[in-house]
């Protein structure tokens, strides 16, 4: 298969793993407006219910791809990588992003096999807000590592 | 690093012997006159030459094809960590760093002292027929084939004949000049279509690694739009040469020039390429060719391994030294035509192993014009002679542009707007080009376009909450006064007309403004206000836009001159800056 086409399977995936992102727009009173409700979900519960609790330790085995500043905050390409093999009893088993600040920390959840060859997904995150996106990975024997970095959001203005 | 320090010793020698003589004026009158006729092309032009292979350097023309007078930033204040740097360095400071002479042509060209005094001894800067004699000489010298020139982009727009040939004029300009590689930034704002007609009709590469296709649904997703390098024989040696284009380019400019392309830093891509380069195509030496910004291609050095020169632009800071960081060293060649940089390369065994940098000044009064050029100008504006030299007004005092918060050009453009659409404030961008008038002079319509030729001209007014203004001005400050050069975007503060506030430029994101006042009363964050703006994009956060009075900005500025006649603007900032006792603060932010 092409890059380009996994990439594109990848994206139609993302489409349906971000459906519960609340959205938000830059320059009105947004920010403010707080979704109350079932999808309402801080960083920290969401973490915790990712790994029950687990320890997380920061991994230089995950590359996390994000611009330093969003093009458009509705849309900010995210690309986790994991370097770790794809192997019968060693894999990669999921890759979990989350932010730290949007109103629903949790953008995207993925079940990986060894089938899938690489420890590789992309997708398109909305954030409401300069904040950090965390890429959370938990591997075949139940440990977790992650890597994070901050994604600014700006109306823009200088030329 | 070897700077040729002597040459421009020689020329402070040759003419800034001002301060060595206790402030006696040696330019004035007829022996002054002769003083400056003794200053020779040669003596700009004097070069110690390394190896074989030279690369002449451009950015940030903007259009000006034709001399103007620039005059460079009496204030340039960043966040703490950066003021007094590279990039953030201003008057005597700058002239402390690089070590420039005062009264000199270096004065004149690099800072705001005795702008006006220099401005009429030296005349104006830059300009396609003086330039060219520069190129010329070099390549004569050097020999045709061992020189290139690179253009770091902001080209293609800045006049009126940029914009009315839809940058076609530019570009002959750029063939005229012999521009062989350039990057874009402005260049987007001509839309996407126009931008690859204008590429075709480019005798030069246009490269860039860092814009590519950003449409999930299209064959080309990811895909770059441009070819990300070049690779030029040059001086017997093999060059790499990679494009950055502006990386912030869809939000500085509005998305729809630029829609379905992604632009970005993409300093992840830019280490294969050079690693490519080095590995797989065997170059002798690696050159990025940048509109990143002066800052952040110092910061970019410090990420990506195996540059050896970064040819910078987008900020406008002339650097009359290299920059090392880490193995890279960084160059930068002002703005407005103001400057060719000249880079010698002496390559052994496929490695550069010494090279030689200057900034040459194009002085107008210095470099006989060349024929070809001035008629190429005059080809280009005839069509529109008529309308631009159209004598406005005049104006009393200097009207420049370049500043951190205020300046006097700006504050015309707002009190213009504000008195012909009764707004409670105006917002103009804190864009970095346009032009300078000296005190008395006249004014055309050609200089209005020069501060406002842009191809989204239209002056909005609109209504906005007090808690979104205060919002808004939060964001612009964070981008300018960011701490990490990576997440500002190389503009200056937008400028307010109505209003005036404090700031506090090292205190947290979101905290910096405070006394904030429209109208002379403190800003209520309840109430709403009528606001005008241009060359943004803060229409989009407002309601009640006046749909039927929108105008283009350059034709309100024409009026309120034309009304007005005699122009005299104050130098009085709005804006009080809590944190800094000067304007041009050194390294450690003291004054």
């Amino acid at each position: 298969m092409k890059r380009r086409n996994f990439l594109k399977n990848l994206c139609a995936v993302s489409a349906l793993a971000t459906v519960a992102t609340p959205s938000m727009v830059m320059g009105k009173d947004a920010p403010k407006q707080k979704p109350k409700g079932v999808n309402a979900m801080s960083y920290d519960s969401a973490l915790n219910a990712i790994t029950g609790g687990k320890p997380v330790a920061d991994s230089p085995k995950v590359s996390l791809t994000v611009p330093e500043i969003a093009e458009n905050g509705a849309v900010v390409p995210v690309k986790v990588n994991v370097d770790h093999p794809m192997e019968e009893n060693n894999y990669v088993k999921a890759i979990h992003i989350l932010t730290t600040k949007n109103g629903n920390a949790r953008a995207a959840d993925v079940m990986l096999t060894p089938m899938n060859g690489k420890g590789y997904f992309a997708t398109r995150i909305k954030l409401g807000s300069t904040q950090d996106v965390v890429a959370v990975v938990e591997l075949s024997d139940g440990t977790f590592i992650k890597a994070s970095k901050s994604v600014k959001v700006t109306i823009g203005g200088c030329g | 690093m070897d700077i040729n320090r002597r040459d421009f010793l020689q020329i402070a020698a040759a003419l800034g012997i001002l301060g060595a003589t206790g402030g006696a004026n040696l330019f004035a009158g007829e022996a002054g006159k002769e003083r400056i006729k003794n200053l020779s092309f040669s003596d700009l032009m004097a070069f110690e030459p390394k190896g074989k292979a030279t690369l002449l350097h451009i950015c940030d023309m903007h259009a000006h094809i034709k001399p103007l007078y620039w005059r460079e930033p009496s204030t340039l204040i960043s966040a703490k960590n950066l003021v007094g740097t590279p990039g953030f360095i201003c008057g005597k400071t700058f002239e402390e760093f690089y070590g420039i002479a005062p009264g000199s042509l270096d004065e004149y060209f690099d800072t705001y002292i005795n702008f006006e005094t220099l401005a009429r001894k030296f005349g104006k800067m830059g300009g396609i027929a003086h330039m060219k004699p520069i190129i010329d000489h070099v390549k004569k010298e050097r020999g045709e084939k061992n020189v290139l020139l690179l253009d770091s982009g902001d080209t293609w727009q800045g006049t009126a004949v940029a914009l009315k040939t839809r940058g076609e004029a530019i570009v002959d300009a750029q063939n005229y000049l012999g521009v062989d590689v350039m990057v874009g930034h402005w260049e987007f704002t001509y839309g996407k279509e126009r931008v690859q007609e204008l590429i075709g009709m480019l005798k030069g590469d246009f490269i860039s690694q860092n814009v590519v296709d950003n449409d999930p649904f299209s064959d080309t997703f990811e895909e770059l739009i441009f070819p990300p390098y070049t690779i030029k024989e040059v001086g017997g040696a093999k060059i790499g040469i990679i494009g950055q284009s502006f990386p912030f380019t869809s939000t500085a400019n509005p998305k729809r020039f630029t829609e379905g392309w992604s632009f970005g830093l993409r300093h992840e891509s830019l280490q294969e390429y050079v690693d490519t380069l080095r590995k797989e195509k065997k170059v002798d030496c690696v050159v990025v060719l940048s509109h990143d910004g002066f800052s952040v291609d110092q910061e970019l050095a410090k990420k990506v391994k195996g540059v050896d020169f970064i040819l910078s632009g987008h900020t406008h800071d002339p650097s009359p030294k290299p920059i090392v960081v880490n193995d890279t060293v960084i160059l930068i060649a002002g703005s407005h035509g103001k400057f060719v940089g000249r880079l010698d390369l002496d390559i052994q065994n496929k490695k550069v192993v010494d090279y030689s940098f200057k900034l040459i000044p194009v002085a107008s009064n210095i470099i006989p014009a060349d024929k070809a050029g001035e008629a190429l100008v005059e080809k280009w504006y005839k069509p529109y002679n008529k309308e631009l030299n159209e004598v406005l007004g005049t104006t009393k005092g200097v009207l420049y542009k370049r500043d951190t918060f205020y300046s006097t050009f700006d504050a015309l453009i707002g009190q213009a707007i504000q008195d012909e659409m009764k707004s409670d404030i105006v917002f103009t961008p804190g864009y970095r080009w346009g032009t300078t008038l000296l005190p008395g002079d006249k004014i055309l319509k050609d200089n209005v376009y020069e501060m406002t030729a842009i191809t989204y001209p239209e002056v909005y007014t609109f209504d906005l909450k007090g808690s979104v203004i205060a919002n808004l001005m939060e964001d612009i400050a964070d981008n300018v006064f960011n701490a990490n050069p990576l997440l500002q975007q190389g503009g200056d503060m937008s400028r307010l007309t109505g209003a005036s506030y404090s700031i506090k430029i090292d205190a947290p994101s979101g905290k910096r403004i405070s006394d904030f006042k429209i109208g002379g009363k403190l800003l209520d964050p309840k109430k709403t206000y009528r606001v005008s703006s241009w060359g943004g994009n803060l229409q989009n956060a407002g309601e009640n836009l006046d749909e039927k009075h929108i105008r283009p900005v350059y034709d309100i500025v024409s009026d309120y001159i034309r009304k007005k006649g005699v122009i005299d603007i104050s130098n009085q900032s709005n804006v009080k800056v809590l944190d800094f006792d000067c304007g041009c603060p050194k390294k450690g932010a003291t004054c």
